[in-house]
Parts: C-alpha cells; sequence; structure tokens
C-alpha cells in the first residue's frame, strides 16, 4: 500500500473536521469509537443518491408487479435485484421494459447453486473438512429454493438504473417462459443458457446448440459436469512449491 | 521427377533444390485467436516482416499454401474444419504451431471444448511456444522450418506413405 500524500491527509482532516461540526451543530454528536478511529471516512452523499435512485426503481416495480416480486437486494452503487417466480419471469421482464425505460438488454444466464462435487480445487483451509458430507447448498443475493436460478440483467441508459430479475426453476423439470416477445436480443443468449445447462425455454423459435458443436453430449456449465483433463491431472496451480524471497521454510 | 523418387539425385543438386524451394513458401494462415494478432504482425507488418525470409503470407486458397500457421485455440468445434483444409494442402506442405493454445492446450488444457493440440489432428513440424509468442519467436519458427527442409531428403518424402484421403 503506498502512503497517502500529506496534502491530502490534511484536506481529509479538514473535511471531516467542517462535517463534525456541521453534525454537531444539527444534532448531539454520537460516540461511536468508529468514527473517532476511521482515518479517512468515505463520502456519505454518493452512497444515499445511489439508494434513492434504486428504491425509487425498486418502488416503480413493486407497483406494476405488487406480490410477484418475492425478494429484493439493492447493492449501493451497483444495482437492484428482484426475485419473482417462473411464471412471472415475463411479466417481470415486460415491466421492467416498459415502466422502467429498461431498453437496454444487457445479459440472461443461468446459476447453478450446487456445490461443486469436486470441490474448489483449491489448497484453501476451509476446504479441508473432516466430514465428506455435501456442502448444504447456498443462495446469493434475494435467496433462492432451487438448484437453478434464470438471471439477466436489463438496463435503463436514460435513468442509469440496472435490474437484475431472478426466477427459481423447478428441479424435477426446468422450465420458463422465453422473453424473446420482450427483449429480441435474448435469442442467442437463451439458446447457450438451453444447451450449457440443459433447461427448457418455452417457445424460442429456434433451439439448436450456439457454442458446442453438434452431437456434443451433456451440459458443460452444470456444476457436475466433470472436466475431465482435471480429473487425470490436479490444477497444477495449488501449491507454491517455491518460498517467497526472505520467507524462512 | 524420377530421379528426385529414386534417390538418384546428387547430394548438392538436392540441397540446391531444397534452398530454392525453402526460400519460396507461400504461407497459409490460420489465425483462430489472440495468437493471429501477433501472426499478423509477423506477416503482415513492415517491423516483422516475413517476407525477407522469402515467405509470403496470404495465399488465395490453401490449394496454394506451401505450409500452414496454426495460431490460436482449436475447439472441438473447429477440428474437423483444420483437418479438411490441412488435407486441402499439396503436398510438400509443413505446419507450424504457434502458440500454447495450438501446442497443447495451453491455459485451456482443462476445458470441455479445446482441442489439446493441433498436433492431436494433423502432423506437426515446428512448435513455437508463447502466449503469444512474440513476432520475432514466430519467424524463428519459420527459419527452422526452412533449416528443416534445406536437410530434409526429398526421396524419403517422395517415397513415403501415400497419404489417403478420408
Amino acid at each position: 500500500m503506498t502512503e497517502v500524500p500529506e496534502h491530502l491527509l490534511k484536506k481529509a482532516a479538514e473535511a471531516r473536521a467542517k462535517r463534525e461540526a456541521a453534525a454537531g451543530a444539527a444534532a448531539p454528536a454520537d460516540d461511536t469509537p468508529a468514527s473517532a478511529a476511521a482515518p479517512v471516512d468515505e463520502p456519505e452523499e454518493d452512497v444515499v443518491e445511489t439508494d434513492e435512485q434504486a428504491e425509487a426503481a425498486l418502488q416503480v416495480l413493486t407497483d406494476q408487479l405488487g406480490d410477484a416480486i418475492l425478494d429484493s437486494h439493492i447493492a449501493p452503487g451497483r444495482g437492484l435485484w428482484i426475485r419473482v417466480a417462473a411464471t412471472d419471469w415475463r411479466r417481470a421482464a415486460t415491466a421492467a421494459k416498459e415502466a422502467l425505460h429498461c431498453q437496454f438488454f444487457d445479459w440472461l444466464s443461468v446459476i447453478d447453486w450446487m456445490p461443486s462435487p469436486y470441490g474448489r480445487e483449491l489448497d484453501a483451509e476451509q476446504d479441508e473438512r473432516e466430514t465428506s458430507d455435501p456442502e448444504p447448498m447456498e443462495w446469493g443475493y434475494t435467496g433462492g429454493e432451487t438448484r437453478f436460478q434464470m438471471i439477466c440483467r436489463v438496463h435503463s441508459v436514460t435513468r442509469h438504473i440496472g435490474v437484475m430479475i431472478k426466477a427459481d426453476l423447478a428441479d424435477d423439470s426446468p422450465r420458463i417462459d422465453t422473453l424473446i416477445p420482450v427483449y429480441a436480443g435474448a435469442n442467442w443468449h437463451e439458446r447457450e443458457a438451453i444447451e450449457m445447462f440443459g433447461i427448457v425455454v418455452d417457445d424460442h423459435p429456434d433451439v439448436r446448440n450456439i457454442y458446442l458443436p453438434g452431437g456434443f453430449e451433456g451440459h458443460p456449465l452444470r456444476k457436475d459436469y466433470p472436466l475431465l483433463a482435471r480429473r487425470m491431472k490436479p490444477w497444477p496451480g495449488i501449491v507454491d512449491v517455491e518460498l517467497m524471497p526472505g520467507e524462512a521454510s | 521427377m524420377g530421379l528426385v523418387e529414386s534417390g538418384k539425385l546428387p547430394k548438392p543438386l538436392t540441397k540446391l533444390l531444397n534452398m530454392s524451394r525453402k526460400y519460396s513458401m507461400w504461407v497459409y494462415q490460420w489465425g483462430l485467436a489472440c495468437c493471429a494478432i501477433e501472426m499478423g504482425a509477423a506477416f503482415a507488418s513492415p517491423r516483422y516482416d516475413v517476407m525477407r525470409l522469402g515467405v509470403i503470407p496470404l495465399p488465395a486458397s490453401p490449394r496454394q499454401a506451401d505450409f500452414v500457421v496454426v495460431s490460436g485455440t482449436v475447439t472441438d468445434k473447429m477440428a474437423p474444419a483444420v483437418r479438411r483444409l490441412w488435407e486441402q494442402m499439396p503436398d510438400p506442405k509443413y505446419v507450424i504451431s504457434m502458440g500454447s493454445c495450438a501446442n497443447c492446450g495451453g491455459p485451456y488444457w482443462d476445458s470441455y471444448s479445446v482441442t489439446k493440440g493441433v498436433d492431436q489432428i494433423i502432423p506437426v513440424d515446428v512448435y513455437v511456444p508463447g502466449c503469444p509468442p512474440r513476432p520475432e519467436a514466430l519467424l524463428e519458427g519459420i527459419v527452422l522450418l526452412q533449416e528443416r527442409i534445406l536437410h530434409e531428403d526429398m526421396a524419403e518424402r517422395w517415397k513415403g506413405d501415400p497419404i489417403v484421403v478420408q
């Protein structure tokens, strides 16, 4: 880490003092130990601004979809995630496109939440487990219940908000509606999702392989698809055999 | 040439024929991935000029090519096309495998869709390692190929096993 130049440190201290004086005048200052110990404070204005925008977008979508939104998550500065049921998939995309003016279709894919049966193939402490029980499945933002989740991102260029829409796909027969009537660009993304994960997209006009050669068996991006080369030979990047300069063994 | 096949050609004449052959090569480029950029620098830019070695790039078709530079990742989807185009080249033909993807699969050795090395489908004469190799490295590979051609026994090559196109 490089040292922060002195003149910048002085500027940060002056700004902090000014802000604390203003806060002290408006309300009694709370004496949290963190505020005294933190060397450089992050400006709070930026975070609040993006929150408001994302929350406004979430409000617009909630007005449109109501109970269809099962869960939502806002990452300040990064975007808005919402999760809907698979039956409301096209409704949610239509709401994003029309109510939020999300005209730009970014991408569409599938998340496989099953922990890899081959392990993480890294030499990390957390990977040395005593038992060989299968790890519990964990979901990310906005949770989930099934192994496969469809996810798509749409973006509004005019309102500068990006929305990620997720939907759970049923475990026994993962099917979902196509987004092509809403976003024509979803065509090739759905073809990739079909061949790589083995899900079914209803009413897709052109179900054929887009990346994989014809006659390819299996669905490669599923977690339980074996990489045969790795099974034969472990990944050589696991352990640094050579000591760093200056290190004793 | 009946003299060449029967091996009755005197050595200096073979050397002369080989020398004239090695300095008049027409190279077919298979730019499949990032190595194609370095190959383009080696073949088409004035700095790493390949024409000074007597090798001219960009033939009109594989049927007019003397050797081919396979540069880039060969996927399983592309492999039949690589094989077919190599079979369309007339003898004597040579193959330079450029970059680690074409040599052995490279950084994608564990992928589900990559052919681990183009020598799984076509015979390779010179391997140029690198990711990507510098244009000078490719030029050295071409110089090595030229050296190999110079010391080649044309009689052996003519009398070799017939190449059967399936």
